[in-house]
């Protein structure tokens, strides 16, 4: 477990190291969040009323509401993505065969990829809060920090099987993320992105209530915006560890099955 | 545990045939029918160079990269350092060094000593063994210039002679080689054979197994030479064995006797 883990700090250290010598991004990216958080501010006041207000499940304005449904996707974007792109960067550079014969397996190599887009993630949505809370109101103070980071956790195990069965697809069909599509694609309309499920269809609160994007919403919401603790939000969090639970060994197991027949077929590194 | 470095025994490897359109979605699920290696049998022993010569297509890689752990065969098996390619790949990995021949294979934004201290660590090497490692090999590749500038900066020779290092670095028992000079200018292909010789295979008594098609190259290296036809072992012997079994003055000579192609087939191999 430890050589897992410091095979795992090896790729963080490396893809540190490589964003070290783009030198940009960090800046526009600052930017880029400060006009993020502007643009939902001043939607959230086109759009807000009373009777929106009401609507709301935290009762809080629509610009908090909106900023955590966005910041929340970008999360799962994370989550969704990463594992895709490293598979094809080390396919389409070159590095993964030179990493396959070392003593660090696929699986390892995967995981110890997603740590640098998930901490740069975890900190652009600092930014975005940042930015939101030092100029537009959103609700800092509220929020319980334990119950966030527990959240996020879980969140990112939920939907870290769904990536993973998205580079399965990858090995084997070598363009797509199916996963990516669908869930951001169901979860934007039945997820309670920008708008509260309730006000749904009566079908597509059902599909809603399937999505595990509700209950990571709804817990993470509850903790930013209301300050809940873990036991206010234990059933959207048993929701999301019961998804984990199923989707990291299953995805796991059709990765290693995707990885063998891509052994058989010969097209390992084939884009 | 065998006494052979390299034991390959029966070892056939097929494949899909490739597909275009819709039915390219099929072919991660069709049965491998173009065979690429039909019943190869041979073994290397410890600190022996056998080098594998052929045509393209002869099935070269394709047993290389089988011994690499990085296919599966169809039939028979293959143990190195004596453990199985397909069951044991992890343990194969530990004690063998893969050079696939390309100058790709690094994070271009990472130098070049960067690049060999993360692999060098992802073979589970301390990073005090590769303090002192890896300027020793880069010194002798005669890489020390490249260990600070970043790999994109490096010509293709340089990063093939990087790879080599790569190779090197955790000491391997067995060392599988396709084409490692084929980016390299003469003198430094010439100065690569003679540390292979000299260090790797004399010194450290590293078995070797390489693919390549320059004669001159086999006839230096090589103990023993297989070649290879459409995926059969046609000759397996000493060049020596193989002049005289041929009564060829060369082993271009040999090799033309042997498999009907012109000499020219192996040099366009060679450009392609």
């Amino acid at each position: 477990m430890i050589r897992v883990l410091r095979d795992c700090l090896l790729f963080f250290q490396r893809d540190l190291r490589i964003a070290s010598t783009y030198r940009s991004p960090l800046v526009l990216e600052l930017i880029e969040a400060l006009f993020g958080a502007a643009l939902f501010y001043y939607v959230a006041r086109f759009v807000d009323s009373p009777q929106l207000r009401q609507a709301l499940p935290q009762g809080n304005s629509y610009f908090a509401y909106s900023l955590v449904g966005f910041v929340f996707f970008d999360y799962l974007l994370a989550a969704l993505e990463s594992f895709d792109h490293t598979l094809t960067e080390a396919r389409d550079t070159g590095t993964l065969e030179p990493l396959l014969v070392t003593q660090v397996s696929l699986p390892v190599m995967l995981v110890g990829s997603a740590f640098y887009p998930f901490v740069v993630t975890t900190l652009r949505i600092a930014v975005y809060l940042g930015w939101g809370g030092a100029l537009f109101g959103f609700p800092l103070r509220s929020a319980n920090w334990l119950t966030v980071l527990v959240v996020l956790v879980a969140t990112l195990l939920a939907f870290s099987g769904l990536g993973i069965f998205s580079s399965a697809y990858l090995l084997l069909f070598k363009r797509g993320n199916p996963a990516k599509w669908f869930f951001l694609g169901v979860s934007s309309v039945a997820g309670g992105m920008l708008f509260p499920v309730s006000i749904l269809p009566a079908w597509l609160q059902v599909v809603a209530h399937l999505n595990p994007v509700t209950y990571a919403l709804d817990a993470m919401r509850a903790a930013l915006l209301d300050g809940a603790s873990l036991s206010a939000i234990a059933y959207p969090l048993l929701i999301l560890l019961l998804f984990a639970a199923i989707l990291l060994p299953t995805s796991m197991l059709a990765f290693a099955w995707a990885l063998r027949r891509t052994k058989v077929t010969g097209t390992l590194s084939h884009r | 545990m065998s006494d052979s470095a390299i034991t390959i025994d029966s070892l056939e490897k097929s494949f899909p045939p490739a597909r275009s359109g819709w039915r390219a979605f099929l072919q991660p699920f069709a049965a491998p029918t173009s065979p690429a290696l039909r019943g190869i049998s041979l073994q290397v022993k410890p600190g022996e160079a056998v080098a594998l010569l052929g045509t393209n297509g002869a099935g070269k890689t394709t047993l290389l990269r089988i011994l690499a752990t990085l296919l599966l065969p169809t039939r028979g098996t293959a143990v190195v350092a004596g453990f199985d390619s397909v069951r044991e790949s992890a343990a194969v990995r530990r004690h063998l060094g893969y050079h696939a021949g390309s100058d790709l294979g690094f994070f271009s934004r990472l130098t070049g000593g960067e690049n060999l201290r993360f692999f060098g660590r992802l073979n589970h090497l301390s990073a005090s063994f590769l303090r002192s490692r890896i300027p020793a090999l880069a010194e002798r590749f005669e890489l020390a210039g490249a260990l600070d500038r970043q790999v994109r900066t490096l010509s293709s020779g340089t990063i093939q002679r990087l790879s080599l290092v790569r190779a090197l670095l955790h000491q391997p028992k067995v060392l599988l080689l396709d084409e490692p000079t084929r980016s390299l200018d003469a003198l430094a292909a010439a100065d690569f054979r003679r540390f292979l010789k000299s260090e790797v295979l004399t010194r450290q008594g590293t078995s070797l197994l390489f693919a390549s098609h320059t004669l001159t190259e086999i006839e230096f290296l090589a103990d023993r030479v297989a070649i290879l036809k459409e995926g059969n072992l046609i000759a397996l012997d000493t060049p020596y064995a193989l002049k005289s079994k041929f009564g060829a003055a060369s082993l271009e000579e040999a090799f033309s006797r042997l498999t009907g192609h012109s000499a020219h087939s192996l040099e366009e191999s060679s450009s392609s």
